[in-house]
């Protein structure tokens, strides 16, 4: 336990330790070449503005956060449903797999001016749905993968127990894919912010984190948009860390490793 | 009463396309209950292709296979045998006890009696002190034991084994080998192994089936006569070292018409 503890203070210093260093540079810079606030504010006056808009910034957050969860969400589910009809039916999955991977290679997010369009202009429902599109299909590829990609040995020990194919499902396929679903979940918490942000500058209500930093730039407050980007890196980090918790307690076998080494 | 009747059985893959390959053409088999029966034969000879025939994992092109005196499908639906492969193919979710139970929970036992049954299993390989750990935490070899506490859990009366020691090292095998014959003995189960070792075939066999390659047939059928229970005694056991000298010849035949590949002859 200790060996733990003293690893990841190990682990962790020499990052943190260059990131204080980096903020100081920063402040130096600022101050030495004496750089205009429109041009790039120091540290000290965007932490000043954080703290003192802290109200507006939690709530854009709050905006923000609740759609990238939202379509997290959503997503998830839908690409883990999608992923198990697809496994079912071979034919289908020959046709989809390809065009899955083929968007999730291309910025679809643009897709999110057609679908303010589409609906009333103070609405949160295109970009909630622009953020399930972008997880839906980081699922989809990577679980259908899970779920296909199964040792021949052991479906051939199922077939020997005379197993149905509900049953190799159950017992061989969904275990298989849960190590990828929370791969899929790592790669898709991030993506789901950055989405609800870059979704937020195709129109819509300005309440979000995303266009209330476009919105104090234009303003020339640029010291209150590095604020609300603060606030961005703060919601980005939460989701992620959020989704590495839950891969370390969803799988058995990285549990038991983890309490071995503590040992 | 013969475990395995196997009456002029071919199989063809891909039949009727330009890859065409014949696995296996004319092979009559019959395997006494009780018998422990090697396939020895260079790669491609067909006894893999041989043991998924037996085991309905294969269906065959041509002629008929009895197994326990039902069809080969029945005998699979009844869970009349057991198998083991060169990968040892424990879930790596499964704790070593959860994975002996796998094939009771699909045939629908209650909780308390699978887990008697595991620890009765896992008791008769030695490793009861385990029955908590993942796979990932034990060896090649208690892994293949594992495997094999697996295959034996339903206490079937025939054990399929394609190369289950291939992937040991040697002082492993010898010791598993030992153990299989052990285990054999107390239960009376009939065994089919598949096997590249000459030495191996021969200590653990009642009958040796020489196979040849283009097209799987059955050459030779040598009978190994050790008298009394096998041991590591055995192996310096004249009628052993007889044994090996019948295999080797017999290989040496499929090796005049072909070159022999794949067989270790340690």
């Amino acid at each position: 336990m200790s060996s733990r503890v003293s690893t990841l203070v190990r682990n962790v210093w020499p990052p943190a330790l260059f990131g204080v260093l980096f903020v100081a540079l920063w402040e130096f810079v600022v101050k030495f070449f004496d750089l205009k606030p429109y041009f790039l504010a120091p540290p000290s006056k965007i932490w000043q503005k954080f703290t003192e808009n802290f109200d507006l910034v939690w709530g854009a957050a709050t905006v923000s956060g609740t759609n990238a969860l939202i379509g997290l969400l959503a997503g998830a589910l839908f690409g883990m449903a999608m992923s198990l009809v697809l496994s079912r039916f071979r034919v289908l999955n020959d046709l989809i797999t390809p065009l899955a991977i083929a968007l999730n290679a291309i910025p679809i997010f643009v897709l999110v001016a057609v679908l303010n369009n589409m609906f009333a202009i103070t609405s949160e429902v295109p970009r909630r749905i622009m953020v399930t599109l972008v997880v839906y299909f980081i699922v989809l590829v990577n679980v259908a993968k899970g779920l296909t990609q199964v040792s021949p040995t052991h479906v051939e020990l199922m077939r020997s127990y005379a197993a149905s194919d509900t049953q190799i499902l159950k017992k061989v396929r969904i275990p298989n894919a849960v190590p990828y679903l929370f791969t899929a979940l790592k790669i898709a918490a991030p993506a789901s912010v950055i989405t609800a942000f870059v979704s937020e500058y195709f129109g819509g209500s300005q309440n979000g984190l995303g266009s209330r930093i476009a919105s104090n730039i234009a303003n020339s407050k640029n010291a209150v948009a590095w604020a609300y980007v603060l606030g961005a890196c703060l919601l980005g980090l939460v989701f992620y860390v959020i989704s590495s918790v839950l891969e370390g307690v969803s799988t058995p076998g990285g549990r038991a490793k983890r309490s071995q080494e503590g040992r | 009463m013969s475990a395995i009747e196997i009456d002029n059985i071919s199989k063809i893959f891909n039949a009727g396309s330009g890859n065409q390959v014949v696995a296996l053409t004319d092979i009559d088999l019959s395997i006494a209950s009780g018998e422990f029966v090697s396939l020895i034969g260079p790669s491609g000879c067909g006894k893999s292709t041989l043991l998924r025939l037996i085991a309905n994992l294969l269906e065959p092109t041509d002629g008929n296979i009895v197994v326990n005196g039902k069809s080969p499908k029945q005998a699979r639906l009844d869970q009349d045998y057991g198998m083991a492969f060169q990968q040892s193919g424990l879930f790596e979710w499964r704790t070593v006890a959860k994975n002996i139970e796998l094939p009771l929970e699909l045939k629908g036992w209650d909780k308390a009696k699978r887990h008697e049954r595991a620890m009765e299993m896992l008791e008769l390989v030695k490793l009861a002190d385990f029955a908590g750990h993942y796979p990932w935490q034990l060896s090649g070899g208690m892994q293949q034991r594992v495997a094999i506490a697996r295959a034996l859990a339903v206490h079937p009366s025939l054990l399929l084994m394609d190369e289950p020691f291939g992937a040991l090292d040697e002082m492993t095998r010898e010791h598993m080998q030992s153990e299989l014959l052990n285990i054999c003995r107390a239960s009376g189960t009939t065994v089919v192994f598949v096997t590249h070792s000459i030495p191996e075939a021969v200590y653990l066999s009642n009958r040796v089936v020489v196979m040849s390659p283009r097209p799987g047939r059955v050459t030779e059928i040598v009978n190994v006569s050790i008298e009394g229970e096998r041991s590591d005694a055995t192996r310096d056991n004249d009628a052993f070292f007889r044994g090996i000298t019948a295999v080797r010849e017999a290989l040496r035949g499929v090796e005049m018409s072909d070159h022999v590949r794949g067989i270790e002859d340690r």
